[in-house]
This record gives structure tokens, sequence and C-alpha cells, in this order.
């Protein structure tokens, strides 16, 4: 991994959930600055890989590498690649009753600099500002995590986490499904100013609508456990107006022949 | 071990007490002889299946019988002033004495805060007349022992509408020879009080056993807060019965909150008996090692419109144990009165175990009642979330420990949530996660 240009890189990368193959040899890289994006239907294995590469123990990695910034992402376990800089916004963001959002973002920062208290002096003021970009209101701080909160609120939620962490790379797992279009502009503007112009962030999605505010560099169809089809944005337009049975019949044929 | 102690024994026990009055002779005279006739607590009987009753007896009658506390002297205006946190404070300076102390505000109001012994004489005729009237031999073998023997222990009287701001601070020796206490509180109508019961005996070189005995009555429209606290040494064994009776309109919150001790084994009750009377119990139960833990709630609604909720969390960590049976009674004449009941375990590690048993004696058909249990380990996926983020694995435990806990030190006075809290960050830090 000597391309210091290159922030994030998988190959070959085999994915298992209670024993079943979900991921069948992936690969991909992403450079600094750039956005990716991975569609693809239901059941296709995106959510499958980016809860693997943050290191959930359910989602074991058989085959593959991969590396953040150089660094073998595989011989680190969760604590030690979010460390690195990896983030995953998850798709269903756990509850965590008893802990608000400003002591658990607090733990997490605090995580993140290898336990410097140091690291929190501006704490208060620079989550304030995130709650101010994220239009969260001031009294989600001492709510508990998640707790009760709607679907669009565990969203924003996440992508603030995402503003106070500053990952290098930042792995976004349908971050945009259930929120309304206020509430999507919202979380994508988010997500636009916190994404590192030195890392990645690679976007996981079904629908081409976050892509008109997350633009992508690249768009990459995911079926069956493969990336299909690379393209650029204009991917994501195609596959919006002829469905992903387009891309599946293709694929068909040319197997076929 | 069976104890087995003759009258004589009970009359000798008396002949060396010649200051205690007749009324109490009488008292400690009939508990005794119901002491040693009862039998042991059979295993299968309710409240026993947990709890060996063997552990309980103590193994140093002969001298709990030839010795009395030490009576305290002039107290107030010596020593130490009692701190702001405060509006009293009781000690133990030893083994065999019990000091209290109070602010010149207390006194004005009339309010009698004394060690127990004292105010049997002192204040006979309150104290006869509420002493061992929930707890007493008719409550069982410990209870009786406790009743007959005790001998140390405080007193508290709020006159109606007597209002103290400032927790009262009870500091309670367990462990030793001379751990048989009991606390009786009486709340007058619109009085108001918080107590803070702190159990929190030093490590001894034999094993501690302490029994205590808590009663509290509480006037019409009275507000009580009674925080148990048990903190003792590692070999510690308690025997502990509490019993709240309530009047119209009155509220109590009871707190449990248990982290030391080899056995803790407490009794909690309240006793709803006067409409629109309300309780409401918060246990916390954080074990580890070896240590067990046996506890018992009971609500009984006695009038209509009453309310109880109850609130009992237990995190247990290596091979702690834990049991947890609570009962609802509701009486039969009542109407409109709701009870609530909920109780979870955390179970951090295999080789742990908890019991959840709710008892529901329900004798209405007018009636709001709920109970639910839970029980399992940490859910993996709220660690793997905390970790995705930087945190370690142990500190992903240690926060969803405390955030398990959190919601029931929420509901806790002010001055005590950061004492709750404090505690189980201790036993946190101590234990291998």
């Amino acid at each position: 991994m000597s391309d210091n240009n290159i922030v994030f890189a998988m190959h070959d990368i085999h994915v298992e959930v209670e024993g079943k193959e979900v991921v069948k040899g992936l690969s991909l890289e992403i450079k600094r600055g750039e956005k990716h994006a991975i569609m693809g239907p239901n059941g296709s294995g995106k959510s499958s890989l980016v809860n693997a590469l943050a290191g959930h123990p359910n989602y074991v990695i058989t085959k593959g590498e991969a590396y953040i910034n150089g660094k073998n992402l595989l011989e680190m376990d969760a604590t030690a690649r979010a460390r690195s800089g990896l983030f995953l916004a998850f798709q269903y963001p756990m509850a965590i009753p008893g802990v608000t959002v400003a002591n658990f973002l607090r733990s997490a920062v605090k995580a993140k600099h290898n336990g410097d208290d140091s690291a929190l002096k501006d704490f208060r003021k620079e989550l304030m500002d995130k709650f101010q970009l994220l239009e969260i209101d001031k009294t989600f701080a001492t709510r508990y995590l998640n707790d009760g909160f709607s679907g669009g609120e565990k969203k924003r939620i996440e992508i603030l986490q995402m503003a106070m962490l500053k990952p290098l790379v930042a792995l976004l797992d349908e971050t945009d499904s259930g929120l309304d279009i206020d509430a999507l502009r919202i979380v994508s503007n988010g997500i636009n100013a916190s994404a590192p112009s030195d890392g990645g962030v690679l976007l996981v999605t079904h629908y081409q609508r976050i892509l008109n505010y997350v633009k992508p560099d690249y768009v990459h169809v995911m079926m069956h456990g493969r990336l299909v089809r690379s393209g650029g944005s204009e991917l994501a337009f195609q596959l919006e107006e002829k469905g992903y049975d387009w891309i599946e019949n293709e694929v068909f044929q040319i197997a076929e022949v | 071990m069976e104890t087995i102690v003759s009258e004589n024994r009970a009359i000798n026990f008396r002949a060396i007490d010649k200051f205690e009055p007749d009324w109490l002779y009488k008292i400690r005279k009939t508990n005794w002889q119901a002491y040693n006739q009862l039998p042991l607590p059979d295993r299968a009987q309710h409240l026993w299946r947990y709890s060996k009753p063997e552990q309980f007896l103590s193994a140093n009658i002969d001298a709990l019988m030839n010795t009395l506390p030490v009576l305290p002297k002039h107290i107030n205006g010596n020593g130490r002033p009692v701190s702001d946190e405060y509006a009293a404070i009781g000690y133990n300076p030893d083994d065999k004495t019990t000091l209290t102390k109070m602010s010149e505000e207390l006194k004005q109001k009339k309010i009698i805060f004394k060690d127990l012994y004292l105010a049997t004489r002192e204040n006979e005729d309150l104290v006869s007349k509420y002493l061992g009237r929930l707890i007493n031999h008719n409550s069982g073998k410990f209870e009786a022992f406790n009743m007959a023997l005790w001998n140390g222990g405080y007193f508290l009287y709020l006159p109606d509408n007597a209002v103290i701001e400032k927790p009262i601070l009870l500091n309670r020796h367990a462990g030793g020879l001379y751990a048989i206490s009991r606390l009786l509180v009486i709340v007058g109508n619109n009085a108001q009080v918080t107590l803070i019961d702190d159990y929190s005996g030093p490590y001894r070189e034999t094993s501690g056993n302490s029994n205590g005995v808590v009663e509290i009555f509480g006037g019409e429209s009275s507000q009580i807060r009674y925080v148990n606290i048990q903190r003792q040494a590692d070999n510690c064994i308690s025997y502990i019965t509490q019993r709240a009776e309530i009047g119209k309109g009155a509220s109590i919150y009871s707190i449990f909150g248990a982290v030391g001790g080899a056995t803790t084994k407490v009794n909690a009750g309240t006793i709803l008996n006067g409409r629109g009377a309300e309780s409401r119990m918060y246990g916390i139960v954080f074990g580890n090692e070896s240590q067990h833990f046996d506890y018992h709630t009971m609500h009984h609604h006695k009038e209509s419109e009453s309310q109880s909720n109850i609130n009992f969390k237990v995190v247990l960590k290596n091979k702690a144990t834990s049991s947890y049976t609570g009962l609802i009674r509701i009486e039969k004449e009542t109407a409109n009165c709701e009870a609530y009941q909920e109780n979870r375990n955390l179970l951090l590690n295999k080789g742990t175990r908890a019991e959840s048993i709710p008892e529901l004696e329900i004798l209405t058909d007018q009636v709001r009642c709920t109970h639910g249990a839970t029980m399992g380990p940490i859910d993996q996926n709220m660690l793997f979330y905390l970790k995705s983020r930087g945190v370690s694995h142990d500190e992903a435990v240690k926060i969803v420990i405390s955030g398990f806990v959190e919601p029931t030190i929420a509901q806790m006075p002010g001055e005590l949530q950061n004492l709750m809290r404090g505690l189980i960050m201790n036993k946190l830090e101590g234990a291998q996660l």
C-alpha cells in the first residue's frame, strides 16, 4: 500500500453471516477526497459489507484484505479501526438507555484521542455548533442516546457523531432511508461539511435521491455479493430510470454468453 | 449450629440490665422466647428459597446477652458540628456507642433525633407506642432475635408540619458483635424528611453478621425519602427487614442500593394505609465475585386510590447470585389502586445467576397492575455500537452498565445521585470486566 493517495482499499473481500457467504469477493479503492456510492437492491450484501469492515463480530471476513491509510484494517478490532479513522453511520442505530448524547460523545471523542482529556477542551462549544449544523434541538444533548428517537432523529445523530469524530473514512449505511426531503437536505449538508478533504466517503444506498446532495465521484452497483458495474454519477441516474433489473439482465446475459 | 437457650437464660439476659423500662423488658422477653421456640425457616418456605437461614444466626449470643450498649452522654454542643450537607448525622464512634448530632434549626422545630436506646427512657410514650408495631416476633425468627437483643439504633420523630430540607445521615456499624440495630421513624402529618441509612461496616477478621430492622410511620400527607445503602466489607452477612406504613395522601420513596457484603438479605415493604397514598421503590444491586443478594419487596394496598411502583435493577458479575421476589397485595375493599413492578437483571458473564419472581395477590378487579422482568447479558450490538466509535471494550461495558442503572439513579434525590454513581463506578473500576 505504497500509494499515499489511496485512503481506503479493499481487495477480494468475502463476508460470511451465520455461515452463509453474503459478500463474494469485492474490491474497491478510494482516493483522498473522493466520494463513492454503492447502490444495490435489498439483500445484495451492502450492509453486511460495511458492518464487516467496521468489525461487527457477526459479520466475518473470511478472505481478502482491507487497508485504511495504509494500515491493515483486518488486524484491528472494532475499537482500533475506529481510532484509525474509520466511521460507520448505522442503518439502524442502537438505543443506549441511560447514556446521554453528550456523555456518549464525550466518551467517544476522548477515546478517539486515546483517553486524552485535553481533547475535550472545546467539546461543549463544538457540540453546540454541530447541533446547529444538523438542526438538532439542544435538548437532545441530555436525552438518552437514540432512546425513543424517531428514525430521522437517529440519522441526524449519526451524522452529528461523524461531524464530532471527524473520521478519515466514513461508511454511511443507508443514511438517507427514513428521511423526508428537508431532513435529507440537512443530513446531506452535514455529510458534506464533515467529509474530510484528505479522506473518503463510502455511501451505501438504494436510491439515487441522496446523490443529488452528496455528489459521488463514483457509483458502484452491488448485486449478489459482488460489484457488477462501476461508473460515474450518471450511472445512478440510469439506475433510477431503468431499475436494477436492467443491470441484472445485462449481467445475466453476459454470463450466459 | 442450632442455638438452644432456656427460659432462664432469657431472665438472665434481663438481669444484667437494670436500666430498661418494664414495657421494653416484656417485649424483649416475648421476642426472646419466640426466637428460641421458632424453628429455623424451612428452605421451602416463602422468602427462604434462595438463602440458607443458618448463616443469619449469631455466633456470639453469650457476648450479646451480657453486654449493654454504652449510653451516650451529652453530645449536642460537643465535638464536630453537623456538616452543611446534612441536617443531622448519627454515627458509631466505636462498636458500642451511637452518637447523634443535629442542627439548632431541628431542635427549634421540636424534632427528636437520638440513640434509640436513650429514647426508650427519655421518650418513653412515643417509643413504647410504636416500637415493634410493624416488625416483631410475628414477622419471623430473625425479627424476633432483633427485637429481643437489639443494642443500637436511632430514633427520629418529626411533629406535624415539620419539614427537614437537608437529609439526615445515619452511619450504621455492621459486622462485629454489636450490629443488632433498629431504626424507628415517626413522621407527623404534612412533615417531610429524607433519611440516608448507610451500612458501611469495616472489614473484620471474622465474618460480620448484622441484623437490622427499620420501622417507619408516615402521617397523613407526609413525604418521606428513605435510602438504604449497603456497602459493607466483603465478608459481612446482613439481614435487614424494613417496613413503612403511610397514611392518607402520604408518599414514600424508598431506595435500596447494594454493592457490598457477602450475603445480603433484605425484606422491604410499604403498607399503603390511606386513600391516595403513594410508594415508589427503587433498587440497584451490583454484585461480583461470590456475592449473594436476596431482596424481597412488598407493596400492600389497604386503601383505595393508592399507588405503588417498583423499579429494581440487578447487575451481576463473576459468580454473583441474586434473587428478587416482589409481592403486590391489593385488598378486596379497595378501588382504583395502581401498582407497577419492574425487575431487570444484567448478567455480565456465564456463572452468574438471577431469579425474578413476581407475587401478585390482587383481590379486586378495580385495579391497574403491571409487572415485568428481563434477564440477560449485555446486548452485543450495543457494545459494537460503542466500539465502532473508538471506545474500548472495557469502557463500553462500563458505559452500558452505567446506562442500565442511570435511569433509576436519576429518580433519586439530587444529593444522592452522585453518591450512588460513585458507588457503582468504584465497583466498576474494581471489577475485572
